[in-house]
């Protein structure tokens, strides 16, 4: 009793009763017809918690960017030019040394987010157009660069273990989410920066009242967003070995459609890492239980707009009532 | 009294060195000048009540007070030495708090983060001592505000009332041991029992050395809590009267007629 108590008061209440209702549904789907829907093999546990990682990394630098009050569209294109970067400096072990490569592809990230903060918050203009021109740019500059090429690479066995190895049901790209995650949450709750971005998001006057340095916030967060993009493209491209051009694209909106579902307020101040992480899992299982059942393409996008809306309304409801 | 000597009068009322004082302070926004020349100062344990009509200057005063926005001429004696207040961090160090009209909390934060905004208590990673500041902010509350409803430092602010939030900014003043407070039209969201409060409370920091200044539409409630007044009226100062040298109707004519 105290114990659903405590999951009640969380943040991400409604979320997590949504998403436990979606897993009971496939788990019982998954005991009963184990040939035609094969939810709880181990080949499909694996290939689900590995799929869920870029989607959830990505939603977690959107999410704390939300939270601080604005939006990133361009982490979709970043995410692709920073791992192409990465690829392409690496040059399978022609080039400079692995790790300086995802360095350097982190840096890149984060120059784009430096990029997007220091534009809207110096030029004072809605970080959403700052960065709808970022989705553009960016993967312009990627489509130029790899002149529409597939970038290949060979990680080798030690990264090779770090960014996708598996054993049985741990997968290491979920546990990059996990830690992730659990950094962020870190940030966001107990740190000083992150009670600071709470504060931005929440209520941008007061908080610049009070003294504290808005702009130098949100660019922070922009900044962490921009690298959390590059780093979701480089485990992303490390489990098929390859940069597609491709990589990335409309992930920014699935990415803000995880945050929604998770309960962020598209106006800032609101939200949890718990939440982006259920609403990231929640979409990913979505997708995943569709192609399992091979529905049309169509259907994802027909029940994540569903979704998305039917989140915000819940979110909405349940927020006035504990007012 | 003629208006001459009455600001005469008020200015030899000046007991010691005062806190915060403004010469000749003047503030232009492009060719527009909201205060010209004005001569203003705050000593300690003294309520001073700031009146006049919209866009008579009184809260760009308060926002020069507190390093918001930069002054164009003239000076800025702190404890009689000149001194330029050029951000929020100067206002800080001097003791100077703004207690805003539309009451600068951030709803969907709770009150522990609201009242330590800004002046968290961290470890050397910036991780905040939760533990501890829940603790002050517990005790803040129960003995500086006392305001009835207020359960747990941990309430978000959003559910509050407009006293409550009114407590809980006067609770962030006080805490930080400031010794000026400025009030942006305190009671202009409260209900009367709440303004009340408000007042009360005024009175009761005055008696333990800390000052306020009140810019207010409510001459009433300024005359219940004020030891001076002064009223501007288009940037400049059009009166300065101690409490005993004037009523409730002077400082209506003042306020209304010029």
């Amino acid at each position: 009793m105290s114990a659903l108590r405590v999951v009640l008061r969380l943040k991400a209440a409604n979320i997590l009763l949504v998403f436990v209702a979606v897993q009971v549904v496939c788990i019982v789907m998954g005991l009963c017809f184990p040939r035609s829907f094969p939810y709880l093999s181990l080949n499909h546990v694996q290939l689900l918690l590995k799929s869920m990682a870029p989607l959830a990394i990505l939603s977690i630098g959107v999410g704390i960017l939300m939270i601080s009050g604005e939006f990133d569209l361009s982490v979709g294109s970043n995410c692709a030019l920073s791992a192409y970067i990465m690829a392409m400096t690496y040059n399978d072990g022609k080039g400079i040394p692995l790790l300086v490569a995802i360095a350097l592809a982190l840096l890149c990230g984060g120059a784009i987010g430096l990029f997007n903060g220091v534009i809207t918050t110096r030029a004072k203009i809605p970080s959403f157009i700052v960065t709808l021109g970022g989705l553009m740019i960016w993967r312009g500059v990627l489509l130029f660069v790899s002149g529409t090429a597939t970038a290949s690479f060979e990680t080798g066995k030690f990264a090779g273990a770090v960014f996708t190895g598996s054993w049985n049901v741990v997968q290491a790209q979920f546990v990059w989410a996990v830690l992730i995650g659990i950094g962020a949450h870190m940030l966001l709750e107990k740190h000083r920066l992150g009670n600071h971005m709470f504060s931005v998001g929440g209520n941008q006057d007061a908080a610049r009242a009070i003294g504290v340095k808005t702009d130098a916030v949100k660019t922070k967060a922009f900044i962490i967003c921009g690298m959390l993009a590059a780093f979701s493209g480089i485990i992303s491209s490390a489990r098929v070995n390859s940069v597609s051009p491709e990589l990335g694209k409309n992930m920014e909106l699935q990415a803000i459609a995880a945050c929604v579902v998770g309960g962020l307020s598209l106006m800032g101040g609101v939200g949890s890492i718990l939440g982006i992480l259920l609403g990231a899992a929640l979409l990913a299982t979505i997708r995943d239980v569709l192609t399992m059942v091979r529905a049309p393409g169509l259907y994802l996008d027909l029940f994540v707009g569903v979704l998305i809306i039917v989140a915000v309304i819940f979110n909405r409801i349940t927020r006035n009532k504990d007012v | 009294m003629p208006e001459a000597a009455q600001q005469e009068n008020a200015a030899n009322a000046v007991p010691e060195t005062p806190i915060v004082a403004m010469r000749g302070l003047t503030k232009r926004y492009g060719s527009i000048e909201a205060l010209s020349d004005i001569d203003f100062h705050i000593s300690a344990g003294e309520a001073v009540g700031l009146l006049g009509d919209n866009g008579a200057g009184k809260s760009t005063l308060i926002k020069i007070l507190s390093g918001i926005v930069p002054h164009t001429s003239g000076t800025i004696l702190y404890e009689g030495k000149p001194t330029r207040i050029r951000s929020r961090n100067d206002s800080t160090a001097m003791g100077i708090e703004t207690i805003y009209q539309d009451i600068a909390l951030v709803d969907d934060m709770n009150i522990m983060r609201n009242i330590f905004l800004g002046r968290e208590e961290t470890n050397a990673l910036g991780f905040m001592r939760s533990r501890s500041m829940r603790k002050k902010a517990m005790e803040v509350l129960e003995h500086t505000v006392g305001i009835s409803g207020i359960t747990s430092p941990e309430q978000i602010v959003r559910g509050l009332s407009g006293g409550q939030k009114q407590a809980v900014a006067l609770a962030r003043a006080v805490y930080f041991k400031n010794r000026i407070l400025l009030f942006d039209e305190p009671t202009s969201a409260l209900s009367v029992r709440e303004t009340d409060k408000t007042l009360d409370y005024i009175v009761q920091l005055k008696g333990e050395g800390i000052s306020s200044v009140l810019v207010t539409h409510n001459i009433y409630d300024a005359y219940r809590v004020a030891d001076r007044f002064v009223v501007l009226s288009h940037g400049r100062k059009v009166l300065e009267v101690d409490k005993a040298q004037t009523d409730v109707e002077e400082l209506t004519r003042f306020v209304v007629s010029h």
